[in-house]
């Protein structure tokens, strides 16, 4: 009987269910986009603050001063310590390594530049020494052994996608390929596909970069010819490093070696750019890593600010959505007061009653519950692809919570007229509502 | 006359106090519609601005120079000054290399240390030279050094050369940031000018707005500044602009979304409650009442519940929005009038359409067809 009435319900009162149904399927859908949005869109963010270039600096421990003003290094190149470049493939290694997303090794020096005897119309009027700089363009690392070997695809240009480049970077480990910054290139007026003689070597220039800084003045080379040209094979003077982090907070700032063993595993496995750094310098130990504050402070107000104000919103969603749907929970419940007092002037128990309403309001949030969910995160993954080019995974965590919510905000919003017209007497709720 | 609109003012009263619980639901629908009208237009119209402010956290987006090092023309500071505006701050720095005690060459910097402080939020100072130390050891300048060049000093009190001017120094604080600065040492610029002679080689302006409005600004400061190079940081320029505009998209769309279900949510309660009343509608038909006056009661009792609705929603909106400003991003949201029109005609079109559908099904039956049941 209780079924039947059940069934009764939703296949005589279609245009009602329809009405508190899609209610409630479009309050789940946007409650479920929005906390799958929420969600996935500090990753997003994160992804394009990358942009921003490196947030972490490796250097030789035991290093000299740098003397450095406006970009350009006045300290000889031989000077110092350096890194090996052999040894990068263990930053590939360290727990959070799948956070990194790129490394540029750096070895600046000083080349002397002059015209190559083939090119003879070219006439260089540069002062005899020129600042260069020795990267890694599209460079292939390779960590593991075997068949288990992952390789990636690494250098500076991905580091800094705001240069742009005229021509092509030169091929991997190419030794007689060159990039120019525009302004050292138009000062010579070098063009595209010149040769030239740097240190008494042949180089062709591949490409002209400008990068809106002191690059712009320097020659870049391949790292293997830079090292070649001082006559450190594998040396590396600074080591630039982009890792998806997550913003600094009270134990971010903390010395994890002073911290208990708990606090400090949960120091030590969160993505904060100082526990990034603290797993370099162990995979590199006569290494010192750290964070460049600016891109890793300015990238961590970005984050939280942006993903509070998602998260905030979909707060308001959900509280506006709730309401919404309770509304006209009870608008729907209050127009079948009379189905109420007839059930009841029939001779239903008060709880037979309840327990048919409330079972109907179940089965109505759990039906609209669950297609809202299906459509919530199929838009969540819309929205993702179309704004960030990257689709937000269906996330199966949000169903048990979208249902739950659904049913517990249908009840509450029907509940309180269901039971306000059980207390009633049934003859005066018939009378009523005439 | 009078006494048709008397009657109507009854019905109107008695329609809406009669059954309270019906008219509350549809009322606070109505309010939540408003509400989240309010709030979400607010937030959007600022998102832009807000999210640019964020971004200062970044510092200087623009950079003065002189070009091949040189010193910038004296008038430089003011013309840029007066250029940029209020909102723009500009920190100067001149450089210099001297040399340690030992004969190490070592950067030196003079800057404004006040406007370090408020644009280059992310330097960690253990302590800002200020008056204080000053006034601590009168004949050494107050400096702030780099950790790094802190390694490569003998101590607290210590001398720098240049061009054979000694210049005894007095470490105030330590300054950290992962970068160049770390291996250098500031002093006030006006110490640093008397002593090594050289005047500010760089200005780092910050200034507010988007990509545009920043710009405009570089465009100006060229054309006033001829002898100065004048670049934008464009790192920074560039990829604000981008996350700015995703950021807003995704707003857009999940305002869309909020609006849409809100808006369909609050059709389908009025709706309901307005179908609920077919008997009302059909007894007055009955009693001799024209279509007309029985659609103008339907529609004022809409329009009345819209109205109380917007006003309210409004003020909620508002204080959302408020709410949201100070818990993310730490400054105010404040209310926009030119958005209250906006929000009212909102809440009224759902209104009128919620209670004109039912009024159009409900004005092909007859009463006694009505009366009888469904």
């Amino acid at each position: 009987m209780f079924f039947r009435l059940l069934m009764e319900s939703f296949l005589r009162q279609r245009r009602r269910k329809l009405l508190a149904g899609l209610a409630i399927l479009l309050g789940t859908t946007a409650v479920t986009a929005m906390l799958a949005i929420g969600a996935s869109v500090g990753d997003a963010i994160n992804r394009e603050l990358s942009s921003y270039g490196a947030n972490l600096v490796v250097t030789p421990k035991a290093d000299t001063l740098d003397v450095e003003m406006g970009g350009v290094s006045i300290r000889p190149a031989t000077a110092g310590n350096y890194l090996h470049e052999a040894d990068l493939t263990k930053l590939k290694g360290i727990f959070w390594r799948n956070n990194i997303t790129d490394i540029s090794p750096e070895l600046p020096l000083d080349v002397t530049l002059a015209t190559s005897t083939q090119t003879t119309a070219r006439t260089v009027s540069t002062p005899a020494l020129v600042p260069a700089l020795g990267l890694w363009f599209r460079h292939t690392l390779r960590y593991g052994a075997g068949s288990s070997a992952e390789t990636y695809t690494m250098g500076a240009p991905a580091m800094h996608p705001w240069w742009k480049l005229r021509g092509n970077w030169p091929t991997n480990d190419a030794t007689n390929e060159a990039v120019l910054g525009s302004t050292l290139a138009a000062q010579d007026h070098l063009a595209l596909g010149d040769l030239l003689l740097i240190n008494g070597a042949q180089i062709r220039i591949t490409g002209i970069v400008s990068a809106g800084d002191a690059t712009d003045r320097m020659v870049l080379l391949p790292l293997a010819l830079a090292q070649q040209i001082i006559g450190y094979p594998g040396a590396v003077r600074r080591v630039y490093v982009s890792a998806l982090t997550k913003p600094e907070d009270a134990l971010a700032r903390r010395n994890p070696d002073s911290l208990p063993p708990k606090l400090r595993d949960r120091w030590y496995c969160s993505p904060y750019a100082n526990s990034i750094a603290y797993q370099i310098q162990e995979a590199l130990p006569y290494a010192h890593a750290e964070q460049i504050r600016r891109v890793a402070q300015g990238e961590g107000t970005i984050l939280q600010r942006i993903s509070g104000l998602m998260w905030l919103v979909a707060l308001a969603a959900l509280l506006s959505a709730a309401f919404a749907v309770a509304a006209s929970m009870t608008t729907a419940i209050l127009e079948r007061q009379q189905e109420i007092g007839l059930m009841r002037a029939l001779g239903a128990s008060r709880a037979a009653v309840a327990n048919l309403f409330f079972a109907e309001t179940t089965l109505l949030a759990l039906l609209s519950g669950t297609l809202g969910y299906l459509l919530g995160s199929l838009l969540a993954n819309r929205i993702g692809q179309q704004i960030f080019q990257s689709a937000i995974p269906f996330n199966p965590v949000l169903l048990p919570a979208a249902l739950g919510l659904a049913v517990f905000v249908s009840l509450a919003g029907g509940a309180p007229s269901v039971i306000r017209t059980l207390r009633m007497d049934p003859a005066v709720v018939l009378r009523e509502d005439t | 006359m009078s006494r048709s609109r008397f009657s109507l003012l009854i019905l109107l009263r008695r329609g809406l106090m009669h059954r309270r619980t019906r008219s509350l639901a549809a009322l606070f629908s109505l309010i939540v519609s408003a509400a989240v009208a309010t709030a979400l237009l607010t937030l959007y119209a600022s998102l832009n601005q807000k999210l640019h402010q964020q971004f200062r956290a970044f510092g200087a987006n623009i950079i003065l120079t002189a070009p091949d090092g040189a010193a910038l023309p004296p008038e430089t500071l003011s013309t840029a000054r007066a250029i940029s505006g209020p909102e723009s701050r500009i920190v100067p720095f001149a450089y210099a290399v001297a040399q340690t005690a030992d004969g190490a060459p070592i950067v030196v910097a003079g800057t404004d240390f006040s406007a370090v402080r408020a644009v280059d939020r992310w330097w960690q100072v253990s302590h800002w030279p200020d008056a204080e130390n000053l006034s601590a050891d009168s004949t050494a300048t107050a400096a702030l050094i780099g950790t790094r060049a802190k390694n490569f000093l003998p101590g607290e009190n210590f001398s720098l050369t240049y061009n054979g001017h000694a210049l005894p120094l007095h470490a105030a604080g330590t300054v950290h940031t992962g970068g160049a600065e770390d291996s250098r040492v500031y002093l006030p610029l006006a110490a640093f000018t008397a002593w090594t002679s050289v005047p500010a080689t760089t200005l780092e302006i910050q200034a507010p707005g988007s990509a545009a409005q920043v710009q405009r600004l570089l465009d100006r400061l060229r054309l006033a500044l001829p002898g100065v190079e004048v670049h934008a940081v464009r790192q920074l320029v560039e990829s604000e602009g981008r996350v700015v505009d995703r950021t807003r998209a995704l707003m857009f769309y999940s305002l869309l979304l909020i609006a849409l279900t809100v808006a369909i949510c609050v059709l389908a309660t009025l709706m309901a409650s307005v179908l609920e009343r077919r008997r009302d509608f059909a007894i007055m038909k009955a009693l001799g009442s024209t279509q007309h006056q029985v659609s103008l009661l339907f529609l004022l009792e809409a329009i009345l519940l819209a109205l109380i609705g917007a006003v309210v929603g409004y003020f909620l909106g508002n204080l959302l929005a408020f709410l949201i400003g100070e818990w993310n991003f730490h400054t105010a949201i404040l209310p926009l009038w030119q958005i209250a029109p906006q929000v009212l005609l909102l809440n009224l079109m759902v209104a009128i359409l919620a209670g004109g559908v039912p009024m159009r099904i409900l004005r092909a039956m007859k009463p006694a067809t009505l009366l009888r049941g469904e």
